[in-house]
């Protein structure tokens, strides 16, 4: 397994919930809710297209074009029209810096 | 003409802004209307960066881990031969054919180049586009973005047009036929660097010619960015055989602009392999122009790994009597993506032309996907326009027939793939291209196994 690498400050998220960010060239999507952190693959599984601007309900994002959701936490696609998982990355938050590695 | 206080020792700061533009201008010895047509493309660059992609090219194209900032252009032009000779370029076609003429770059700088003295006493002209534009700069300025690739089709055009570093030239007489292939390799050695390469090939009248040209990297591992062009140009009955194999390693950014344009009775065979890259990215069009004209369009791309091959191709049919004929075969494996659009234009002017345009996939993983969308705009009443896709998986039967009779599964799969190909490699007449292709491929099947 890969090991944690800082991606980002907690600073940095301002007022903002999300932040984009790049894992070995791969673009992230870190997601700040209820002061828990998530980071997934910005890349909804259905159109190949971003998650980026998608709303966050119930623990999952919903693609923005589409409608696919996926789960926040095991990136489970969880309706149509996506079949198949999102990406995700484990997240560690020390010292007010976020650390993140390729999920299992 | 030339600009004085020439700096070819300095430093291009990292990235595309105004800062590495002019850094990078004052390394340039280069006539006038260059470095104007360089700074008017550079303004609409500056323009086109704000603006929006095409989304019908680009929208399954996702370029936001590009980013440009990373890379550098390289200055230097202490480029000696015996880093392309290094046993780490992975060179494909080097070495294996007798050529009349050889042109290499890395980074972005000539290398080494030479020709046959017998087609240079015939007006051939083949070499570096740094060097030939200040040696035929009226030549040049002819036909350099002015009849095929468009500085102003979009972003990336723009960008070549006000960086590009250099690249191949050849330069076809009158009735002048090179029978023996001519030879060209772009590679890209340090981490971080740029290559901007620009093919030109232009073919007067009656000329013929094959020009075999592919690009590699010197190490498995550094980032690259290649944002190129080739513009081939034939006029009246020119015939043309041009072979592409990208062959990148698979961290490098492909994106280019590719233009083929055919007068009267004239013949482009157009070959693309697509081997490499982390993305590849392809605008590809073939413009008809001439009564009679043809062109034929070969396309072999593996893709493997999270590998991405795009191409978004268009047959332009502007003239009567008009004939193309465009077939990709993509192969694909564990991530990999492949997106493919293609187009065939007919203008009203182009009645009795014969179209046809196909694309096939074959996915080897489950994992992997393809996007591949043919059309037709057709404005002539009296044409023949046929387009089709397919994809699919490797049949199971197949393996399990092979295996049955004492194949591996490694061969079984190869002998499918291979025969995937076939189609295509039929109409490849360059026996060491179709050799190449297919040592390729061997490789690369059994890659990350």
């Amino acid at each position: 397994m890969s090991d944690f690498e800082e991606i980002a400050s907690i600073d940095e998220f301002g007022l903002a919930d999300r932040l984009e960010v790049f894992i070995d060239d791969t673009p992230v999507l870190l997601i700040r809710l209820n002061d828990q952190y998530f980071a997934i693959e910005d890349v909804c599984t259905h159109d190949g297209q971003p998650l980026t601007n998608g709303c966050i309900e119930e623990g999952a994002i919903v693609c923005p074009r589409h409608g696919a959701r996926f789960d926040l936490v095991t990136g489970k696609a969880l309706c149509m029209p996506a079949t198949k998982p999102i990406q995700i990355f484990e997240v560690e938050v020390r010292d007010h810096k976020i650390f993140a590695r390729l999920g299992k | 003409m030339s600009t004085p206080s020439v700096n070819t020792s300095a430093e291009i700061p990292a990235g595309f802004g105004e800062a590495a533009f002019e850094a990078f201008l004052a390394t340039r010895e280069e006539p006038d209307w260059v470095t104007q047509s360089r700074r008017q493309a550079f303004k609409r660059y500056s323009e086109l960066l704000e603006a929006e992609l095409d989304p019908e090219e680009w929208r399954r194209v996702d370029l936001r881990a590009m980013r440009p900032d990373r890379f550098q252009l390289n200055a230097s032009s202490e480029i000696t031969n015996d880093s392309t000779d290094s046993k780490s370029t992975e060179t494909l076609l080097k070495g294996q054919a007798e050529f009349a003429g050889q042109v290499t770059h890395v980074d972005g700088q000539l290398a080494s180049n030479d020709l046959s003295a017998e087609l240079a006493a015939k007006g051939v002209i083949f070499g570096d586009l740094a060097v030939v534009v200040r040696e035929h700069s009226e030549l040049i300025q002819k036909y350099f973005m002015t009849k095929a690739v468009d500085s102003e089709t979009d972003r990336f055009s723009a960008w070549h047009a006000a960086f590009w570093t250099g690249g191949t030239v050849l330069y076809v007489p009158r009735n002048v036929v090179i029978e023996t292939p001519l030879h060209s390799l772009i590679t890209l050695q340090a981490e971080k660097a740029a290559d901007f390469s620009h093919t030109l090939i232009v073919l007067e009248e009656g000329a013929s010619a094959t020009l075999l040209e592919e690009t590699a990297s010197t190490t498995t591992d550094n980032l690259g960015l290649h944002v190129g062009a080739v513009e081939l140009i034939l006029a009246k009955e020119a015939r043309l055989r041009y072979v592409q194999l990208q062959n990148w390693n698979h961290n490098v950014w492909h994106i280019a602009h590719q233009v083929g344009r055919v007068e009267a009775s004239g013949f482009l065979q157009w070959t693309v392999g697509g081997i490499g890259a982390k993305l590849a990215h392809i605008h590809q069009d073939v413009v008809l122009d001439g009564r009679g004209s043809e062109a034929e369009v070969n396309g072999v791309t593996f893709a493997t790994d999270k590998q991405i091959h795009s191409f978004y191709t268009q047959q332009v049919h502007n003239a009567q009597g008009t004939r193309s004929d465009l077939l990709y075969k993509q192969v694909l494996r564990d991530h990999a993506r492949a997106i493919w659009r293609g187009m065939i234009r007919v203008e009203p002017e182009g009645q009795q032309t014969n179209g046809y345009q196909r694309n096939d996939s074959l996915m080897l993983s489950p994992t992997c996907r393809v996007d591949a969308i043919p059309g037709l705009e057709i404005e002539a009443d009296d044409v023949r326009c046929t387009h089709g896709a397919t994809a699919g998986r490797v049949d199971e039967e197949q393996i399990f027939y092979c295996m049955s009779r004492g194949m591996s599964e490694y061969e079984a799969m190869h002998m499918i793939v291979e025969g995937f190909f076939q189609t295509v490699f039929d109409r490849i007449p360059v026996e060491v291209v179709r050799e190449t292709l297919n040592q390729a491929i061997i490789k690369k099947l059994g890659f990350g196994r």
